[in-house]
């Protein structure tokens, strides 16, 4: 669920912006320090766990503002290096910030430990972060498919000239989108935390894993990505039950098979 | 001043002063520390570059009156990168003496361009290959051989908790987690310890569930990682995470000491047990001193890679000083059977395999509430130096020049 909350956010920046956000592995890193200031600022996990992706929506919003919006005339190539050098400054930024070396963070009290399932024993907290990962995946697919605001977005996959011409601010859908997706890498960050810990270069797996879910999906099609995600978290967990050693490589396995069959994607390209 | 004069001028300069710098460039003896900065060691290379740099520094950058010119490469943790890069500072450079890498994998790839380079190498990892079947007569293992490390775990774990009998291991699957894994089993044998499961999982790797999973499945007594750094980190989370530990004893058979340990917190530390070899409390007068001046200088106390670099310079400084000589081969005969009382105690080379002979460290983590302050992390409950007998012993020949 997690996978497909990245290739969400993703998905969605690379569809209405038609840039490859390289930047999106690190704010992904960054909801995670996040958590972890806020939470032992305030002394409690869940309003941590509240703040850290508001506060990467708004890095998002400024990246986007401040960054992303002055390059649309100098072109699509500036723009994926700006995306791409920026991934780097905030890199050094979370070593300058926050240190080098690794960090934990633990679960909240209630969440520790695991459930014997039957079949399975399983940590807590992995369950919840299944049922919150899937209800953001349901809430965002709402929003998108059911408000006038995520119409308006959808349009601008489809068409932007056309979505401008209607009198509609294009740049405000493009800050707003890309917004969004920041809030979505940074709340996946943040739930990510107590799992697998937090270290400077967290952003980089998740970032590769986060295009896999896009390609897989189609590039920008939001229900592919949703889609994509789910197939490559249950593939990877089938595969790890058998053969613990091949769990990664699947990732790309899967990928590479699904493109040679269709390589516009299983959604196709938006 | 005439066109002439500037020529006779620039002559003159040619004949007094190339020589000199001839000289000073022979006299300068360049020391290789080879050092990953990126790949799956990228956190470890600046602290093994730390102990190093300090144990040269301590000599003010001289040896026998030479001065010393210490220069780093990185690896990228990758044995092509690595011996690429080793064979660059040596031709280029004019290395003569290589200290590193960190990877026991990548080590035995870099052994090899030593010995066909004929350039001394000291190494701090845990295959045995090294000291083992691949010896020769141009590579030196520093760390403590698998097998001390493998017996000072079990027996002394197994001494606090003598009911412990099913052990599941997790094991890092490449040159020294296979090393360790061996004599953990052999030395099992003895305490009738049963070995309910045995997973390997590739370096690097960051998503432990699928294991632990496994790991739980079996009902262990006890779990074993032999892993090292951040693989050793996010297993023992995980570990945490699926609410095995503190319950079920984890141990952490071959680990870095400080650098492992202070990414965790101390619930996740909470019956911690952990093999390593070093702790910044083992009582020496130069590990006293090494630890005082690391703290002062870098705020944390040193853990396993930053002492080893320092001890594995320290030895061949000593070397150096033993054979009156920079020439390569004096050194290595002085390597060969060299006895020092330096950072961890006694410390002795053995000519036939060029195995460090040397004690090994066994740590019990404290809980919260016992720890004096934030680094305060542990215990040393014992020490074992036992060598390893000599049926294990795959270096038959250690060879010529």
């Amino acid at each position: 669920m997690l996978y497909a909350l990245m290739g969400l956010g993703l998905s969605l920046i690379t569809g209405v912006l038609n840039i490859p956000n390289f930047a999106h592995g690190a704010l992904f890193a960054i909801g995670a320090y996040l958590l972890v200031s806020a939470a032992n600022l305030v002394g409690n996990f869940w309003v941590g766990l509240l703040l850290a992706p508001l506060g990467v929506a708004l890095l998002g919003l400024m990246i986007e503002y401040a960054g992303i919006r002055r390059l649309y005339a100098a072109g699509h190539d500036y723009q994926l290096l700006f995306t791409f050098g920026l991934a780097l400054i905030l890199n050094e930024l979370i070593i300058v910030i926050w240190g080098p070396v690794g960090i934990s963070q633990l679960p909240p009290a209630i969440l520790r430990g695991g459930v014997d399932l039957g079949f399975t024993f399983y940590p807590k907290y992995r369950l919840f972060v299944m049922v919150m990962a899937g209800m953001l995946v349901l809430l965002t697919w709402l929003f998108l498919e059911k408000t006038k605001y995520g119409a308006i977005m959808r349009a601008g996959i489809e068409n932007k000239e056309m979505v401008s011409l209607l009198g509609i601010d294009i740049h405000k859908l493009f800050t707003f989108a890309f917004a969004l997706g920041a809030f979505l890498a940074g709340i996946a960050g943040a739930l990510t935390a107590p799992i697998r810990g937090l270290s400077p270069g967290m952003g980089v797996d998740m970032l590769g894993i986060a295009f896999v879910v896009v390609a897989l999906g189609g590039l920008g099609n939001l229900l592919g990505a949703i889609a994509a995600g789910l197939l490559i978290g249950v593939a990877q967990a089938v595969v790890a039950a058998y053969w613990t050693e091949a769990s990664t490589a699947v990732i790309f396995a899967v990928m590479a098979l699904v493109l040679l069959i269709r390589p516009q994607g299983m959604f196709g390209i938006r | 001043m005439q066109r002439r004069d500037i020529l006779k001028a620039g002559a003159a300069a040619a004949t007094l002063g190339f020589p000199a710098i001839i000289r000073a460039q022979q006299k300068e003896v360049v020391i290789l520390g080879l050092w990953d900065q990126t790949g799956a060691f990228a956190d470890v290379g600046p602290l093994n570059d730390r102990g190093m740099r300090m144990a040269l520094e301590e000599r003010d950058m001289k040896i026998l009156g030479r001065p010393v010119k210490y220069v780093t490469r990185d690896g990228a943790t990758q044995a092509g990168t690595s011996t690429r890069r080793a064979e660059e500072a040596i031709d280029g450079e004019g290395a003569r003496f290589m200290i590193g890498p960190w990877s026991s994998g990548v080590a035995l790839a870099v052994s090899e361009v030593a010995k066909r380079k004929k350039v001394l190498h000291l190494f701090s990892g845990g295959t045995e290959d090294i000291s083992g079947s691949r010896c020769h007569r141009y590579s030196f293992q520093w760390a403590a051989s698998p097998y001390t490390a493998a017996k000072t775990v079990v027996d002394n774990f197994m001494k606090a908790n003598p009911k412990a009998k099913r052990w599941h291991l997790l094991v890092a699957d490449y040159a020294f987690g296979w090393s360790v894994e061996k004599y953990i089993k052999e030395v099992g044998k003895n305490h009738g310890i049963e070995f309910v499961g045995a997973d390997r999982h590739p370096l690097g790797e960051r998503e432990f569930s699928n294991y632990v999973q496994k790991a739980a499945a079996n009902r262990p007594d006890v779990v074993v990682m032999i892993n090292f750094g951040g693989d050793a980190v996010a297993g023992a989370r995980e570990i945490f995470n699926f609410g095995l530990t503190p319950k079920v004893p984890l141990i952490m058979a071959w680990s870095s000491g400080v650098e492992e340990l202070i990414q965790l917190s101390p619930e996740i530390r909470e019956n911690l047990w952990v093999g390593t070899n070093f702790y910044y409390t083992v009582d020496t007068p130069v590990a006293k001193k090494f630890v005082a001046d690391y703290r002062a200088k870098f705020k944390t106390p040193p853990g396993y890679a930053p002492s080893a670099a320092y001890s594995m310079t320290r030895l061949m400084l000593a070397a150096f000083d033993k054979a009156k000589s920079v020439e390569v081969q004096d050194v290595i005969k002085a390597l060969e059977g060299i006895e020092v009382n330096d950072l961890l105690g006694q410390m002795r080379v053995d000519p036939a395999t060029h195995q460090t002979l040397r004690p090994y460290f066994f740590l019990r983590c404290k809980p919260k509430a016992q720890m004096k302050e934030e680094l305060d992390f542990a215990t040393l409950i014992a020490t074992g130096d036992a060598p390893l007998p000599k049926e294990y012993a795959a270096c038959k020949d250690i060879g010529g020049f």
